[in-house]
């Protein structure tokens, strides 16, 4: 009785271990090559594009490829050697495939790219089944032991193949993030208007020199420095009073008037766009800077109301108490305690206003539409238009003006982005 | 012999009467309307079929079209069985006549030029975009059927119509309207404060006068003009009915609804919106995912790089992508491609929708960010020792404890993206194909109403739209709302 329960026990032993053993190359290959064939079928896309018979039934034999070595793939088990050569078989003629498509000239850069996405997995299919460890398992010979000794390694190897996609995904990220920005540096720096050509073939600051120099953008940037420096103070004086009652004060309607606040939020702005253009009309304030400071500031007001009320939450309430029974009033306790502490929160709120008024395009467009009150945005979008398109100035000019702001997002990043999901998400 | 002799001698005869026309009177209006010029010319002869006259405009004197931009186009062709709409119909509109004073409009064919018959002595265009105030310089280039070219004086002219609206509106009810408005928050707020003061609320003697600057401006900012707006969109205020506008009913509502288009262009708005959210989730999820790790070597790096589409301003990023996609830009370079996708309505959608969802990922990367890195960590190493895969431990684990900040997150997102103005309005301005009367092919809702409102002036229409808009919205939130709290209250 007792010797059968030995031996059950060891049967299951047994078999946990190999069945639960797979090689975790196998298992990132399974993970890999379904994106493999994605990528391929938008190489095939792009080579239909360019209209190349050639590439496009290279491609299409990728394709068919990389699904059998899924298929492959999925099928390889403990036991089936055969399927584990077959997936070394197809993985060479994918790579065979993929040196004859590079021996036909690889044109552009995007080539390289597909060549690697078709030339690469297939090299680290071979190398990862062909391994010993892989073999082995491969071909229903492993042990217990191995299998033990397997399943402590596969977590190591795990964590590392991770590590490596995570990379790849995100360089393919940053590339599709970075590339635009190269380009306009590029463009900037070319002469002419030239949109296309080699990057950074010929290099010149003649647009540089012509946006500096020209007239039309120092007035557009004086404009925005007023409407944003404007923006940012008027928004500040209305919304750092609110923000401190919501946070410290009980009082009637309280309640109501913080759901004013956030009703306003919802509201999405094309609601307001028309009503609001005819109301600065009536009011002469079209083609004005105070036109634009007054609704921007409104604009941004419930967010920074609920910035600033998060950040006061946050002063301890202890300090105020003891400065009110050392007989400060209210007032002075508001100015001399709360505000110098929470200085750095303002900062953040006041960076906040200043960048969405400086960012901002549709209410300038509507609103200043005579060219000596253009904001940089619109002034900028002016550059190119149906009647010019002078790329190269813009494109100098945008590098001019998007620079600092970045820089500046940049460096308060974790601030921003706080306080954005305090205001944004919860409210 | 005769024959030959006749031949000649009717060539001799008729040569004359093939002389090519040439312009002969060149006359501009420059007191005809709003940021427009009346440009009329005759030429010396009745003019051939194929003749084109094109008309030429600089800020200098022309003597050559290299310095000068082409405005617009005049042939002279066959018009039978050419469309002939009524004046006012198209922008630079053109009438022509035989010579006499009997102005004729102008044929349009099926790309929208004007065509006038041959025979045609005197043409008179209006012609639309030009500056108030500045001097400009026209001539007209008349091409004969032989591909000769002869460019006429120049001659100067300016649009007087001041760019300030010719109606006056009265000041007065808006004046009136927002006092009253401040007045009565005022009222309130000093009624709330004496009601807290009798309670004797010593705390919040300050209160009320703090919260008032933001209030008040709150009031007269956005509330009243949302109510105005609403009210607007029952009337029938437009660019000359302003000041003076009179309650119609649900008119515009009906005009809205019957807008050729109106189920196409919210079609687009919605598929717009939803695949943008669906992507900026997904990608963001997955980079959100693939940065939540510590030892990721360059996490930051990786971070601040893909923060950069949040970080650059975005009508920036959208011209630079309108570049990019240009025919002559770098992206047919890159792919080695010839692809003009901007000119073609398909095409230009996609365009707008990868352009968008490159702008959107990193808000949600950096909101999805915050709330994973708020998951317990024992949660994944337990389900590790139980062998759970990765797969398994996404949709079980990750997915469901992220949908308390999921379902905001694209709430919000889906609002954004509803009435996101700047790219599709600095990409295609609604185009490539634009109708004359209803949204171009990727209009969404907002750019559309833009153009109800500014290029036609139609104000109260475009109240309507906006206030059907708001619906569309509230309704949508409420229903997601619904639903996914339903859920959550069945799992």
């Amino acid at each position: 009785m007792i010797s059968s329960k030995k031996s059950f026990s060891s049967v299951l032993h047994d078999d946990l271990a190999s069945r639960w053993y797979i090689p975790a190359e196998v298992e990132s290959l399974r993970s890999l090559y379904p994106i493999v064939v994605i990528i391929n079928f938008v190489s095939l896309v792009i080579f239909i594009l360019r209209d190349d018979p050639d590439l496009i039934f290279s491609s299409t034999m990728q394709i068919v490829v990389s699904l059998v070595i899924v298929l492959l793939l999925s099928k390889l088990n403990q036991g089936q050697r055969f399927i584990r050569d077959g997936v070394i078989a197809i993985s060479g003629l994918s790579l065979l495939l993929s040196v004859l498509q590079f021996l036909s000239g690889p044109q552009i850069i995007i080539d390289y790219w597909i060549m690697g996405w078709s030339s690469i997995p297939a090299l680290f299919v071979i190398y990862s089944v062909s391994k010993p460890i892989v073999t082995l398992w491969a071909s229903g010979n492993q042990t217990t032991r191995s299998a033990e000794l397997g399943l402590y390694r596969n977590r190591s190897v795990t964590r590392f193949h991770g590590k490596i996609f995570r990379h790849i995904a995100l360089l393919h990220a940053v590339a599709f993030v970075i590339l635009p920005i190269l380009w306009i540096l590029d463009v900037a720096l070319s002469p002419g208007n030239s949109l296309g050509g080699g990057f950074f073939d010929s290099v010149t600051m003649e647009h540089f020199n012509q946006i500096l120099s020209s007239e039309s953008f120092w007035i557009w940037t004086r404009n925005s420095v007023i409407v944003s420096i404007g923006t940012t103070i008027l928004g500040l004086a209305l919304a750092i009073p609110a923000g401190y009652a919501f946070s410290r004060f009980k009082f009637r309607g309280r309640d109501y008037a913080m759901f004013s606040f956030l009703l306003v939020q919802m509201f999405p702005g094309v609601i307001i766009l028309v009503p609001y253009f005819l109301v600065m009309k009536a009011l002469g304030l079209l083609n004005t800077s105070v036109g634009l400071i007054l609704a921007y500031s409104v604009t941004a007001l419930p967010l920074c109301v609920w910035m600033l009320k998060g950040f006061f939450d946050t002063v301890p309430k202890e300090l105020e108490e003891a400065a009110l029974v050392d007989g400060c009033n209210q007032n002075q306790v508001f100015w001399r305690i709360i505000l110098p502490l929470s200085l750095p929160a303002v900062a953040v709120t006041a960076l906040f206003s200043f960048l969405a008024a400086w960012n901002e395009f549709l209410l300038a467009l509507t609103f200043n539409t005579s060219e000596e009150m253009y904001t940089l945005p619109v002034g900028l979008a002016s550059l190119i238009s149906s009647t010019g398109q002078a790329w190269g100035d813009f494109a100098a000019a945008s590098l001019l003006v998007s620079l600092p702001v970045v820089v500046l997002f940049v460096i308060f990043q974790r601030f921003l982005i706080e306080g954005l999901s305090a205001g944004g998400v919860k409210g | 012999m005769k024959r030959g002799l006749i031949v000649i001698l009717s060539f001799i005869l008729l040569l004359p009467i093939y002389h090519a026309s040439e312009i002969s009177t060149l006359e501009a209006d420059g007191d005809i309307g709003y940021r427009q010029v009346g440009l009329i010319w005759s030429t010396d002869s009745p003019t051939e079929e194929g003749t084109i006259f094109e008309i030429w405009i600089s800020n200098e004197t022309i003597i050559e079209t290299a310095n000068a931009t082409k405005h617009s186009q005049v042939m002279v062709g066959n018009v039978s069985g050419i469309s002939q709409p009524v004046m006012g119909e198209w922008y630079d509109d053109c009438q022509y006549n035989f010579g006499d004073t009997e102005w004729i409009p102008v044929h349009r064919d099926l790309d929208g030029t004007a065509v006038v018959p041959p025979g045609t002595i005197g043409v008179n265009c209006t012609l639309t975009g030009i500056p108030s105030g500045t001097e400009i310089h026209l001539a007209v280039l008349l091409v004969n059927p032989s591909n000769e070219s002869i460019l006429s004086p120049s001659i100067s002219s300016s649009s007087t119509s001041s760019d300030e609206e010719i109606i006056v509106i009265e000041t007065s009810p808006y004046i009136f309207a927002i006092g009253s408005i401040a007045l009565s928050i005022m009222i309130l707020l000093f009624m709330l404060r004496w009601m807290d003061y009798r309670e004797g609320r010593t705390t919040s003697r300050f209160a009320h006068i703090y919260i008032a600057p933001a209030i008040l401006a709150l009031s007269v900012l956005t509330f009243y003009p949302v109510l105005y707006g609403i009210w607007l969109s029952f009337t029938n205020a437009d660019q000359s009915h302003l000041g003076d506008q009179s309650f119609i009913g649900i008119e515009n509502f009906i005009t809205v609804i019957s807008t050729s288009g109106f189920f196409r262009v919210t079609g687009f708005t919605l598929l717009w919106s939803v695949v943008n959210v669906a992507a900026h989730i997904g990608f963001g999820l997955l980079l959100a995912m693939a940065l939540n790790s510590d030892d990721l070597r360059g996490r930051s790096a990786y971070r601040t790089a893909l923060l950069l589409p949040w970080a650059i301003p975005s009508y920036i990023s959208v011209l630079v992508w309108r570049g990019l996609y240009e025919p002559a830009g770098a992206l047919n370079d890159f792919l080695g491609t010839d692809l003009n996708l901007l000119a073609d309505p398909n095409g230009a959608r996609i365009v707008v929708i990868l352009v968008n969802i490159w702008l959107g990922i990193p808000f949600m990367m950096m909101s999805i960010s915050g709330a994973l890195q708020a998951l317990p960590k024992d949660m994944y190493e337990a389900a590790e020792v139980d062998g759970i895969n990765k797969f398994s431990r996404f949709f079980y684990l990750t997915l469901p404890n992220l949908k308390s900040a999921l379902v905001p997150l694209s709430l919000l997102g889906f609002i954004w993206t509803f009435n996101m103005f700047n790219v599709i309005y600095l990409m295609t301005d609604g185009g490539p194909n634009l109708d004359f009367d209803g949204p171009g092919s990727t209009d969404i809702l907002i750019t559309y109403v833009y153009d109800v409102a500014f290029r036609d002036g139609s104000y109260g229409v475009a109240a309507a739209w906006s206030v059907v808009i708001f619906l569309m919205l509230v309704v949508f939130s409420w229903t997601y709302m619904k639903k996914t709290n339903a859920t959550e209250a069945v799992t």
